[in-house]
């Protein structure tokens, strides 16, 4: 059985850093560079990112996340390129399209607040165990409820998708196509959902029963089997990371009134 | 063999790469009603599914009828190979047992003239599982054991030469595992080839003709129910166990192998009378 | 009444009826029996004869988690269970459920970290919690396999793991729904071993099952349910020895069955009903060695 997760296990500084920290990185690299239209804050925060990741050594995986979405980005240097509506400085020709200066930039800007996005959360994700951060959030204060929904998503939709190919098994040996033409394969998907659906809804009932069963229900204090520890190194880069916050803001905030 | 409906040559299957599951099996399949034993992962539902043409050979080749599964589709097979999956709600699309019924057989006779025929044959189906008194029950509100006799019905439906059953007994009471054998029994008055997947030895024993055991992904012991369970040790080296009465007469050192009440009570009567 | 028996079982069930919300029929009616602390107990019946019902209603899912009105009462140790605390009801009574799959809490990477599962929501200590976990995952003989993840399990080993994680609770009943149902027989071998050890740990164990053969090796008692109605609560030997018992639709051991066919009654008057029982009968019948 498969697990839907992208953790890397490694022994590296950043590993070891609590999943919050992480988080809070993401999070705030993230708002920073969408509170500046800038192609430099973008691109330092790009860089920054970056190196986390090869500190990490979770480099190639990074780079493979980020081949998922290369056809995003590539469309939105051509829209962007093509149409983008202050467009005015033609730059060059491309089989008879006009690719303009300012739509080029702007679709650099977006790229670069993209990639970071990615690459940030992807430092998060890669190097930490997916039970690790919702226990953290959970030990911080977050609904255990909403912490077992978010931690059993990742397994169980694996399970979903090996329900999903015993069904479309089970369709095609009654004598559905479910190769054939694009509207075959379309009503195939259809007939899928139901029974799909059914059997989640039976399964997500045993398992509530299962979990009611060993306390899930119980109101009281909590224990964690993992305690998720906050380092020192934790504690400075808190601090450091909301203190690079706060100047932001406040400089966005004297950029905006001036 | 010339009335060999299946024929398995020099099978092997990988899911991943070099990983084989199904390691070199020829086997041929006739007539006579088979049991496939062995513990789980020995490869029998993978083993099963190739046959059905689900799933294509690594190597070598599956005849089903004469026609080899590489070069048609699964629907195509469906007209002579039927499968009934383990888990009933992996297998159930409509909201009416008829209506379930009908879908395999809609697929397959789509051109069909006879607008009653697929109804027709979808009905005589359900009546060899007796359900044919709840067609317009939602499937879901049937029970367990009657769930598992509607998949049935609808591989009967589609009159498959071939109906392969995938742990039919599982999760059922004596009371329904009677019954399905009664129905097994009448497919094979029917001319219908059955091939079951199973762990339950004593249904083994009472129901099926002949044995193959899978073990780590080779035929382990293929023969006639009788020969195949007098083996002790290969019955012990797939994790398997000896049907009940086979242990009882083990353990009364009859000469035999008796797969029914009737075989024990008639070996034993033998021997006492031997002994007076 | 007697009283007295009543006081000192573990659990007495008293005119016991229920249905579940929009059901047409009862599941269970007018259900009277009770059970002894360290006893087994094997509740048999056709598919649909109430038989996880009555489980749920021992192990309080219902009326918390299927709603429904419940007559007649049941307790655990004289008191109430529909309306005792969840945090003591789970510290009583542990619940298996048949499909190993869909009671794993699917939230937990590794097979130690779903055992610590109920032991972090009922708040053991850090220490304890340790403790726990390494004897339960010994005990089944699951501690190599600490840091798998649960889904790589094979079925038998993941019943294992559901049975470890619910005793890790420490509950006085252990309830087993069909435990044995979806496994081969390594798994079902595998199950019925770490069931015989719940026996020596002292624990009252409720087993569903329709493996006879296996099961009356392992209860002290049997509960026959047929249309949510108790028809008899009795030895294994008396339940299986009922001239009607084919009329319930469970069938019988085939051991049972054997010997009926051939006439053939224990000194006591009763068919045998186990392996070891048909043996000795038989082999002082044959003759010719």
């Amino acid at each position: 059985m498969k697990v839907l997760s992208l953790y890397v296990e490694r022994d590296t500084f950043i590993h070891r850093l609590e999943p919050i920290t992480k988080l809070l990185y993401a999070l705030i690299s993230i708002v920073i560079t969408f509170l500046f239209p800038s192609i430099t804050v973008g691109a330092v925060f790009v860089a920054s990112s970056l190196s986390l990741a090869i500190s990490a050594k979770v480099f190639k995986r990074m780079i493979l996340l980020l081949n998922v979405v290369l056809i995003i980005l590539l469309s939105i240097v051509i829209i962007q390129g093509l149409f983008y509506s202050k467009n005015a400085t033609p730059v060059f020709k491309l089989w008879g399209l006009t690719f303009y200066k300012e739509g080029l930039l702007y679709s650099l800007l977006l790229i670069v607040r993209v990639v970071n996005m990615i690459i940030s959360f992807g430092v998060l994700i890669l190097t930490t165990r997916p039970s690790d951060l919702v226990d953290d959030l959970v030990q911080k204060g977050l609904s255990p409820r909403f912490g077992y929904v978010l931690a059993s998503v990742l397994q169980i939709i694996p399970q979903m998708l090996s329900t999903t190919s015993t069904i479309t098994d089970a369709q095609r040996s009654r004598g559905l196509e479910t190769e054939g033409n694009l509207l075959q394969r379309f009503s195939a998907f259809f007939a899928l959902l139901g029974p799909l659906v059914l059997n989640s809804l039976v399964e997500a009932r045993e398992r509530a029963m299962a979990i009611e069963i060993r306390g899930f229900g119980v109101e009281g204090k909590r224990t964690f089997v993992r305690e998720i520890p906050e380092t020192k190194a934790d504690r400075w880069i808190k601090v450091a990371l909301y203190v690079v916050f706060t100047v932001a803001v406040v400089w966005r905030i004297v950029l905006w009134i001036m | 063999m010339s009335d060999a409906v299946i024929k398995v040559d020099g099978l092997w299957f990988a899911y991943k790469d070099n990983e084989y599951v199904l390691q070199d099996i020829n086997i041929q399949f006739d007539n006579r009603p088979t049991a496939i034993v062995g513990q789980n992962g020995a490869g029998k539902t993978t083993f099963v599914k190739v046959l059905k043409g689900l799933l294509k050979p690594s190597k070598g080749d599956v005849w089903i009828s004469g026609t080899n599964t590489k070069e048609t589709t699964v629907a195509q097979l469906s007209k002579i190979i039927g499968l009934v999956f383990q888990n009933p709600s992996d297998q159930m699309f409509k909201s009416k047992v008829i209506d379930e019924v009908m879908f395999g057989p809609q697929n397959i006779w789509k051109d069909k003239k006879d607008k009653n025929f697929v109804y027709e044959q979808s009905i005589k189906a359900l009546r060899i599982v007796e359900l044919d008194n709840k067609l317009e029950e939602h499937p879901y509100d049937l029970t367990l054991s009657e769930r598992k006799l509607l998949c049935l019905a609808s591989v009967i439906a589609m009159d498959p030469k071939i109906i392969i059953l995938d742990e039919p007994t599982i999760a059922q009471d004596r009371f329904s595992t009677r019954k399905l054998a009664e129905i097994i029994k009448e497919l094979i008055k029917d001319g219908k080839v059955v091939l079951t997947i199973t762990h339950d030895m004593d249904f083994v024993a009472e129901n099926f003709e002949r044995t193959v055991i899978f073990y780590q992904g080779q035929v382990l012991d293929d023969g006639p129910t009788e020969k195949v369970l007098s083996n002790e040790e290969n019955v012990a080296t797939a994790h398997l166990e000896l049907p009940n009465l086979v242990r009882l007469a083990k353990a009364l050192d009859f000469k035999t192998t008796p797969l029914t009440i009737d075989d024990f009570v008639e070996e034993f009567s033998r021997c006492k009378k031997a002994g007076d | 009444m007697d009283n007295v028996s009543t006081l000192s079982a573990k659990i007495s069930i008293e005119h016991l009826t229920y249905r579940y919300p929009f059901a047409k029929n009862r599941s269970l009616e007018d259900i009277t029996l009770s059970i002894d602390a360290g006893q087994s107990i094997g509740i048999i019946g056709r598919n649909g004869a109430g038989k996880s019902t009555l489980c749920y209603t021992l192990s309080g899912l219902i009326p918390r988690f299927f709603h429904g009105k419940i007559e007649g009462s049941i307790k655990i140790d004289g008191e109430d269970v529909p309306t005792m605390s969840v945090e003591k009801l789970i510290r009583k009574v542990g619940l298996v459920l048949q499909n190993p799959f869909s009671q794993i809490s699917g939230a937990k990477m590794t097979v130690y970290e779903e055992v610590a599962f109920g032991l972090e929501n009922l708040g053991i200590e850090k220490d304890e919690m340790h403790e726990r976990i390494d004897t339960v995952l010994k005990q089944f003989d699951l501690y190599k396999k600490k840091d798998k993840n649960p889904f790589e399990l094979s079925g038998g080993q993941l019943q294992r793991l559901a049975i470890a994680s619910v005793l890790a609770l420490q509950p006085e009943i252990l309830i087993l729904d069909e435990p044995t149902s979806q496994l081969d027989p390594c798994g079902t071998t595998e199950v019925f071993e770490a069931i015989s050890q719940l026996k020596t740990l002292g624990i009252t164990v409720i087993i569903v099952e329709h493996k006879f053969e296996k099961l009356v090796e392992y209860v002290d008692k049997i509960a026959l349910l047929n249309d949510g109605k108790l028809v008899k609560y009795d030895t294994p030997e008396k339940i299986f020895s009922m001239p009607q018992i084919e009329d319930y639709g469970v069938g019988q051991p085939i051991y049972t069955a054997l010997c009926k066919r051939m006439g053939l009654k224990k000194p006591n008057g009763y068919y045998p009903v186990s392996f070891n029982e048909t043996v000795t009968l038989l082999s002082g019948l044959k003759m010719y060695e």
